[in-house]
């Protein structure tokens, strides 16, 4: 599985974060979130899922690239 | 409040409901209310305050709020644009001639603000402050802890976020009493009290030393969000001190009220549910998080906010035109049962809590990281120091109107008594003013990224 921040809806609600901080890095600056790495690992799958259907923006997607 | 039913006028305002979120009924039929609106009209035309759409639905809610290029927040006071009339519907007479800060403008003088402010009020520029939140909320707690019984609003609720703010801004800690009163006082107070000459006399006094605060701050510079905002280009220019004057305006009454509120319903609730507030002390590592986001959504403290469209459009079904102006109700969608089920039950840990409570799209609040901090601080002491207080729900006060603010004026509680941990506040205050001065703990993230140190 592989997931993205699309940057231009992501407005900063930190949501993601809080649920998986793992996998989300916030901008110290403006709280804009990226990904650590693309490739999610398998036990953080269940997070980043929540943390996609948390997005305010809906700015994450989770991609099954099999 | 009623429905209408045959259609009359433009065919495009066909889906009709009067609302007025100022009325006194609305606080109590709020349920109602929204129920009826999202099922039968979840964007709808109401007659109500010269005519303006509201939007009630989830769905609709998300796609209007995010389409930047067919809304604008403008408040053009001096009749220099298009006259637009900013976030307030009604017009807010005492707003007149007084623009909301960068909450009532647009892209690219908007962006540019919160650019300036972004360094100090991000996730990572919030978290050095803990020490300093956990010392005033400490500080709070010492003043009643002895004697088992508190106001949550007047002794703490009300306290944490006007210090902190303040601390934020680069204002004299001790000045908090100058803002704090008007900040509250402004919103819960009805336009015809005859409470309302002594608040206007409050919030002149509190713009008076504003003003003050940014003369100073040009002549002896000194760390935080006014410093920001007197070396601000905007658009590559230096605003004037009026426009200024609002944006600190909007910092202050964007911080003070809706923390406090978000505050004073979740500790209400969680007295009346004593079952689930042991669970929430026990479990805090993991529901600590969750908890805050479902009291942000079920009590939204800050219930909507206007727009006025700027071009012909079709959004979610409705066709707008340039001019239209349009309510964006951020609580009701809050209760949208497409999104969230069960959406009238306060679930700890709801999962998928996709809560609009601080906005969509650009004008995210920008302060959001500020109120969920605070928010947090404040709880886990009062869990900590005082775990069995009980509400007294006779002494309870909300707001009559919940039309601007959902808040509360007095939420009294009883406990068992406990033992003073340190100073009082107002040696706490002159403290923490010296850490401030000496550790400029208002540095933006980008000058100092450590903690807080504060000496105990
Ligand atoms: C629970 C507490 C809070 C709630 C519910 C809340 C809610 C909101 C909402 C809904 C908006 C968007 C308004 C719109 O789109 O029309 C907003 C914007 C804003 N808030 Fe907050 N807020 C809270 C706390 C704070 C705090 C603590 C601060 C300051 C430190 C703050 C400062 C602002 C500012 C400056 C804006 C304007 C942002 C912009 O226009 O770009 N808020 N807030
Ligand atoms: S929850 Fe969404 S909007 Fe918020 S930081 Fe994460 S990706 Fe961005």
């Amino acid at each position: 599985m592989k997931v993205y921040v699309d940057p231009e809806r992501c407005q900063g609600h930190t949501l993601c974060a809080m649920i998986a901080p793992k996998v989300f890095q916030l901008d110290d600056v403006d709280g804009h979130s990226s990904p650590i790495s693309e490739d999610v690992p398998a036990d953080q799958e269940e997070l980043v899922a929540e943390a996609v259907r948390s997005c305010p923006e809906r700015a994450i997607s989770l991609i099954d690239e099999h | 409040m009623s429905a209408q039913g045959a259609p009359q006028g433009e065919e495009r305002k066909r889906n009709r409901y009067d609302f007025d979120r100022h009325a006194p009924g609305y606080r109590e039929r709020f349920v109602e209310i929204t129920e009826e609106m999202q099922s039968r009209c979840p964007v709808a035309w109401s007659e109500t305050h010269g005519g303006h759409w509201v939007v009630s639905g989830n769905r609709e809610l998300f796609e209007i709020a995010r389409s930047a290029e067919y809304l604008s927040n403008d408040h053009d006071v001096k009749g220099e644009r298009r006259g637009y009339q900013g976030i307030n519907i009604p017009y807010a007479k005492r707003g007149k001639g007084m623009r909301g800060g960068f909450l009532e403008m647009d892209p690219p003088e908007q962006r540019h603000y919160r650019q300036a402010l972004n360094p100090y009020l991000s996730p990572a520029a919030i978290q050095r402050w803990i020490p300093f939140l956990d010392e005033v909320a400490r500080a709070c707690i010492d003043e009643k802890i002895e004697q088992g019984s508190i106001d949550f609003i007047d002794d703490l609720a009300n306290v944490v976020p006007a210090v902190f703010t303040l601390a934020m801004m680069g204002i004299p800690l001790r000045n908090w009493t100058i803002y704090n009163e008007p900040a509250h006082a402004g919103v819960y107070t009805r336009p015809d009290s005859p409470e309302m000459p002594r608040v206007i006399e409050m919030h002149i006094a509190m713009m008076r030393d504003l003003a003050g605060q940014l003369a100073d701050v040009r002549k002896n510079p000194r760390p935080g969000l006014v410093d920001a905002l007197v070396h601000a280009e905007i658009n590559g220019q230096t605003p004037p001190d009026d426009e200024l004057l609002g944006v600190l305006a909007l910092l202050i009454g964007g911080g003070f009220d809706t923390t406090t509120a978000l505050t004073a319903h979740a500790l209400e609730w969680l007295s009346e549910n004593p079952g689930e507030r042991d669970r929430l002390s026990r479990e805090r590592d993991t529901l600590l998080d969750s908890a805050t986001e479902e009291f942000l959504r079920f009590y939204t403290p800050a219930p909507g906010d206007g727009r006025t469209i700027s071009a012909d459009c079709e959004l979610a079904g409705t066709e707008f035109k340039e001019g239209d102006r349009v309510w964006l109700s951020w609580a009701m969608a809050n209760r949208d049962p497409s999104v969230f089920p069960e959406p009238h039950t306060v679930d700890l840990d709801r999962k998928g809590n996709r809560h609009n409570s601080f906005g969509l799209g650009i004008h995210r609040c920008i302060g959001s990281n500020v109120a969920r901090t605070a928010f947090k601080r404040m709880l886990l002491q009062v869990l900590d120091r005082m775990p069995d207080y009980r509400c007294d729900p006779e002494g309870t006060v909300h707001y009559e109107t919940i039309g601007v603010i959902q808040g509360m004026r007095q939420l009294p509680a009883t406990f068992t008594p406990g033992k003073r941990l340190g100073p009082g506040l107002d040696e706490t205050l002159e403290i923490l003013q010296k850490v401030c001065d000496e550790q400029r703990l208002a540095e933006p993230v980008t000058v100092r990224t450590t903690r807080a140190d504060i000496p105990r």
